[in-house]
């Protein structure tokens, strides 16, 4: 039962706690705007370069922006303890560790959900992009995954945390990553060989595959393997994050790193 | 039959080093002793303090009882619990409380940090509401529980810390320098809130720099000093080890030549010393343990013209100065 609470209250007291962009000065232009700047910068490229459609650098632009708090939240999960000095009392604190930080995802996937979501019906509407909307209920579906596999990301990111100060340089570099490979603005069967296997093993790859299957009018049990296969990239990443969070809580206690990282 | 009862703390030949890097190509290190092998036991409903000058390892030994950090050498035990091999069972039944205004959740307000606090200590839903309740009104928080901690005096804060410490519980309570930066009345709202947890059978064990607390609160001190313990005992019979006897203090207003060589010639006389404080000069006399030099150095004052005369017992500042500088 306990377990339970510190999954959900716990999970999304901290999330408040910690995540310092809950402030409509930050998250109205980080979250709603810069995800529309984006995806116009991309849509206008790709109509001037006349490579692709509009609906491709769309969705490709729109779903990469749930990895923004995906990655940042996540990994300001132990960051933000450190800041705010709550480090100590967390890691001193007999709670489950799994319920602990899994219930600091939820919160967050439901925010790279919504912000994906945001921006695809926005920008289809300002850029007149047809999404038929018998496709929206398959895409919210690929969406949530590709928000619950790149948290899974985050995990590993917060884990890092707990050895490094700043977790934001390492989220951008990652963002930088899946933007490149992950089939945002270049289909991945268009990247050399080497790019397409890494592009295999990040987040967001399948989930956006799926996403242009599902806007081009596959059923959902079509995209099934896709998905899976993304959430299941999400579950191996989310696993080493709390493998990861266990071997550097104990170091840290053995190196006296938990103030000083 | 005589019940044996164990003690809460047993820590037996604790020590900790630390190393430290830097250089990125020619990497040094170096190793500090933070704490070398202390060894002590508090009993079951003790208050025990620990005291020692800044670097001495007061924080490091109370960092390894609550199994944040790792020893590199002794044991210890917590309520029969092994800190490393037991540390989830040390965990659920200890509380932590540290000086400061960090450790708090900036954005939250006082009541959600309890609240999430609450749930990390496994505190029943059903318990939850009139525990942190009653925690508020104690350390008088409460009516502005629902403000952001951000907007929090550093005294709120730290009332906070201790409401938050005592959530769960815990049978061992440890206060890390709690009264630091908090105002007089606080400092003594603090104490007397420690007095009340000892006498329902918190055990605590304190740290602080600041002597009539630990005088006042404490029933037995450890002095700690370079990572190793110099002194333990009762606040009295420390101040009793120390060579220091009963100190005399006169106020004069010209103190004649000479005068300072006589008095330090008196046979139980073992210092003086001269301060100017104002337009009279402070003559400070510290006399041999059993002994009263009061009318000696007053008949070499004879003709003088002085004020304010106070004999008074060495205090623990007296003795934690002479152990500390002995060290």
């Amino acid at each position: 039962m306990n377990s339970l609470r510190i999954f959900f209250i716990g999970g999304l007291t901290s999330y408040r706690a910690l995540f310092h962009w809950l402030s409509p000065w930050i998250l109205v232009p980080t979250f709603l705007l810069t995800p529309l700047f984006q995806i116009f910068l991309f849509v206008y490229i790709g109509r001037t370069a006349g490579i692709s459609d509009d609906r491709f650098f769309l969705i490709g632009n729109a779903v990469v922006n749930a990895a923004v708090p995906c990655l940042f939240a996540m990994g300001n999960t132990i960051g933000g303890e450190r800041n705010t000095g709550t480090l100590p009392l967390l890691i001193a604190s007999p709670a489950k560790r799994v319920p602990l930080f899994l219930g600091r995802a939820l919160p967050v996937i439901v925010n790279g959900f919504l912000v994906a979501v945001f921006a695809l019906i926005t920008g289809s509407l300002l850029l007149r992009v047809d999404i038929p909307p018998a496709t929206w209920g398959g895409i919210a579906v690929a969406i949530a995954a590709c928000s619950i596999s790149c948290t899974g990301l985050g995990l590993l990111g917060a884990a890092v945390a707990l050895r490094v100060r700043e977790t934001a340089v390492m989220s951008n570099i990652v963002l930088g990553i899946l933007i490149v490979f992950a089939g945002v603005n270049v289909p991945v069967g268009a990247m050399p060989g080497w790019m397409q296997v890494v592009a295999g093993w990040l987040p967001m790859t399948h989930g956006i595959r799926a996403t242009h299957d599902l806007a081009a009018g596959a059923a959902l049990t079509d995209v099934a393997g896709t998905l899976l296969a993304e959430l299941g990239l999400g579950a191996l990443y989310a696993g080493l994050g709390l493998a990861l969070l266990r071997w550097f809580e104990y170091e840290s206690r053995a190196r006296a790193t938990l103030d000083t990282a | 039959m005589v019940r044996v009862t164990e003690p809460v703390i047993e820590v037996d030949g604790l020590a900790r080093t630390f190393r430290s890097r830097k250089g990125l190509i020619r990497r040094s290190s170096k190793e500090i002793e933070a704490v070398r092998g202390v060894s002590f036991a508090v009993e079951r409903g003790e208050l025990f303090g620990l005291l020692g000058p800044n670097g001495a390892g007061k924080t490091t030994t109370i960092k390894m009882l609550i199994t944040l950090l790792l020893p590199t050498g002794g044991r210890a035990r917590v309520l029969g619990h092994d800190v490393v091999a037991q540390a989830h069972a040390v965990r659920r039944k200890v509380g932590y409380v540290f000086g400061g205004d960090r450790g708090l959740y900036e954005r939250l307000s006082g009541l959600d940090n309890l609240r999430y606090f609450a749930e990390l200590y496994g505190v029943p839903a059903r318990e939850s509401k009139q525990r942190v309740g009653e925690l508020l009104e104690l350390v008088g928080l409460a009516g502005r529980e629902k403000e952001r901690v951000e907007g929090y005096s550093r005294g709120m804060r730290q009332r906070l810390h201790i409401a938050r410490g005592l959530l769960h519980r815990p049978e061992v309570l440890f206060l890390d320098e709690p009264s630091i930066g908090i105002d007089p009345v606080g400092a003594r709202e603090l104490r007397a809130t420690v007095r009340n947890l000892v006498e329902t059978g918190t055990t605590v064990l304190l740290t602080t720099h600041y002597m009539f607390e630990a005088d006042e609160l404490c029933d037995r001190i450890a002095v700690i000093a370079r990572g190793r313990i110099v002194a333990l005992d009762t606040p009295s019979e420390l101040k009793q080890k120390v060579t220091t006897g009963t100190v005399l203090e006169i106020d004069v207003f010209g103190v004649p030549d000479g005068v300072v060589e006589k008095v330090r010639a008196e046979p139980d006389v073992l210092s003086v010393s001269v301060d100017v404080q104002g337009q009279a000069e402070v003559l400070t006399v510290h006399a041999r343990p059993g002994t009263d030099v009061t009318q000696a150095v007053m008949g070499h004052l004879d003709g003088s013209r002085f004020g304010r005369v106070i004999t008074r017992q060495p205090t623990l500042e007296d003795a934690y100065i002479e152990l500390v500088n002995a060290a």
